[in-house]
């Protein structure tokens, strides 16, 4: 496929992610290459207002002659996601029917996904697992990235397991790739690098060899819970609070600060809890009480009682 | 427990007995005497906090207190208490300290107790380096006496006795300590209540002198006149004005006592600690006769 004439349409690569994973990184990577293997490139960006932890995406195409630097919806080549939720957004600017999906399967849950900050309380993330996307699509992979990083000693080089399962789905010469990725890489890390690097084309070769759907998403099932969080039945849902009108001296401090806003001063201008379900238990408003007069019980005793109440 | 086994408990929170400050208080004082919204009764639940999670047994703290409304907070406390003369507590406790080594000395004060009518016994207190913790609560205003203008009083500021506007420049009290040789020193507002509870915890496992500035707020006083919000607006204005010790080093030219604070751990010194030293001297003393 490595040959110019071949490409009348520019192929449309779109790399998405979350802020601080690599996903410029890769699409300069991406780009590089295919600048020296004598394509013309267009690629744009959005990044910056993102920072660490939000939506960053990166169009690549690249072809005989390019015109536009962004991707129509709906034509894209190769989806490249590193992270799932981002994978699922982008999803449907796929070729229908055509193009090739690699996701890794890593959760980072963005904070409007926890709105409901109730201990243990579930998270708004997506809820579709890898089977169910990777079964409407013609050509996808879905990996545990992340976690294969994490095995060879740095969590960062997942883009790089990526690129690996890229170069398969492109067949640009193995040695550009692996050329590019070190020049591109922090010295330090270029062996670590390339290692995921094989990691990740290996990976794709047992695939293609196995067109079996469950091992293309392999690993997925060791997923992280989306929140680390406590268990549900250790005391979580049931906090209550005790306010003690004698001491309170309404200084609307526990007001002001309660994170939920479930408290306020009544008519007698003492501290009074009005939405007792959306109190988390934080402890807030009992260690910035000045007068000792809220005290927060979290054992199953207080869970009783506040079901009594 | 001994200074040792205390230190080794200093990193860890007892999450067998969970902390209840009702335990530490005597409840028929309460409702305590200070005004509505002052930031002195948030950094008293922060030393109980601190004495349980270092596992002290209430018999072994004594607790000594000078004038003023921080002078105040020790009769609340049910421990060993001592409410002694203005701006005398560091002296007080100097001299427990030396008779009672194995009680755990914790000085509560204010700033004009410990920096304007204490502030000779501060400076000596700090070059002795004895096993004192010293808490000194900030609010830069006299409160229980009507709201006089205090050695660590913000420049510009209105108080009952600089109704133009404070025109003197303002104690550093951490630069002071420091500089006068206290072994710990620290800084810390009340709105961070678990992280004061943690400074206090190393300051009191400190063998030596450890100095916290307690950054509290005087609403019915001090706010009122300057025209700084209620005790929330008062106490959220701490937070945006402290600067953490990573800050270090990145802000310069700092006037005297610059608004905005560096705050956790300013200095540690290791020094002998003088109670030891003055044990061991003694005792050679009275092996040469």
């Amino acid at each position: 496929m490595d040959t110019k004439t071949k490409y009348k349409e520019p192929v449309n690569v779109l790399v998405v992610g979350v802020g601080g994973q690599g996903v410029i990184m890769v699409s300069k990577v991406l780009a590089t290459i295919c600048q020296e293997r004598g394509y013309q490139v267009k690629q744009s960006e959005v990044h910056g207002m993102a920072k660490r932890g939000g939506g960053v995406f990166s169009h690549v195409r690249y072809g005989e002659q390019v015109f536009s630097p962004t991707i129509p919806k709906g034509s894209t080549d190769v989806l490249l996601a590193l992270e799932w939720a981002e994978a699922l957004r982008w999803v449907n600017h796929l070729k229908p029917g055509e193009g090739t999906f690699i996701s890794d399967t890593q959760h980072i849950v963005p904070p409007f996904a926890c709105r409901n900050r109730k201990r243990g309380a579930e998270a708004g993330y997506s809820r579709e697992t890898p089977d169910q996307i990777l079964s409407r699509i013609k050509d996808g992979f879905a990996l545990d990235a992340t976690g294969m990083a994490r095995e060879l000693g740095n969590e960062r080089a997942a883009n790089t397991i990526l690129l690996g399962i890229l170069s398969t789905a492109l067949e640009f010469p193995e040695d550009t790739w692996r050329d590019v990725i070190s020049r591109f890489v922090p010295p330090k890390t270029v062996d670590i690098n390339l290692q995921a690097f094989d990691q990740g084309r290996e990976w794709a070769r047992t695939v293609h060899e196995n067109s079996d759907l469950a091992a293309r998403h392999r690993r997925s099932e060791k997923l992280a819970p989306a929140v680390p969080g406590p268990d549900r039945d250790e005391m979580s849902d049931f906090v209550q609070l005790d306010i003690n009108p004698d001491w309170c001296k309404s200084c609307d401090i526990c007001v002001k600060m309660c994170p939920e806003r479930c408290l306020k001063l009544d008519d007698r201008l003492k501290a009074v809890l009005t939405e007792p379900d959306r109190c988390t238990g934080c402890r807030i408003c009992e260690w910035l009480c000045p007068d000792f007069a809220i005290t927060v019980h979290r054992t199953p005793e207080a869970a009783q009682a506040a079901v009594r109440v | 427990m001994t200074k040792t086994a205390i230190k080794k408990n200093a990193g860890k929170a007892s999450s067998k007995n969970a902390f209840d400050v009702m335990s530490y208080l005597r409840h028929d004082l309460f409702p305590h005497f200070l005004c509505p919204g002052c930031g002195h009764g948030i950094a008293l639940r922060a030393l109980m906090w601190a004495i349980h999670e270092l596992e002290i047994d209430k018999d072994r703290i004594a607790i000594v207190s000078g004038i003023g409304c921080s002078g105040r907070l020790g009769a609340y406390i049910d421990a060993n208490t001592f409410h002694t003369t203005h701006g005398r507590p560091l002296a007080f406790a100097a001299g427990l300290k030396l008779a009672r080594p194995d009680l755990e000395v914790i000085v509560i004060t204010g700033d004009g107790d410990c920096l304007a009518i204490g502030g000779n016994h501060l400076i000596h207190a700090c070059r002795r380096n004895l096993d004192i913790t010293c808490m000194m609560l900030n609010n830069e205003v006299y409160g229980m006496t009507g709201g006089q203008v205090s050695p660590t009083t913000s420049e510009d500021r209105y108080t009952t006795t600089t109704p133009l506007g404070n025109t003197e420049a303002a104690f550093d009290a951490c630069r002071l300590a420091e500089a006068a040789g206290a072994g710990f020193v620290g800084r810390e507002v009340t709105v961070q209540t678990p992280t004061l509870k943690n400074l206090l915890k190393d300051a009191i496992a400190y063998n030596g002198f450890s100095f916290i500035e307690v950054i509290s707020d005087c609403t019915e006083i001090y706010g009122r006149k300057n025209d700084l919000g209620n005790s929330p607006e008062m106490i959220l204005s701490q937070k945006s004005q402290m600067r953490p010790n990573s800050y270090g080093g990145v802000i310069v030219d700092e006037p005297f006592r610059p608004n905005a604070l560096p705050t956790g751990v300013l200095s540690t010194n290791a020094r002998p600690e003088y109670g030891e030293t003055y044990r061991n001297a003694m005792a050679s003393a009275k092996r040469k006769k």
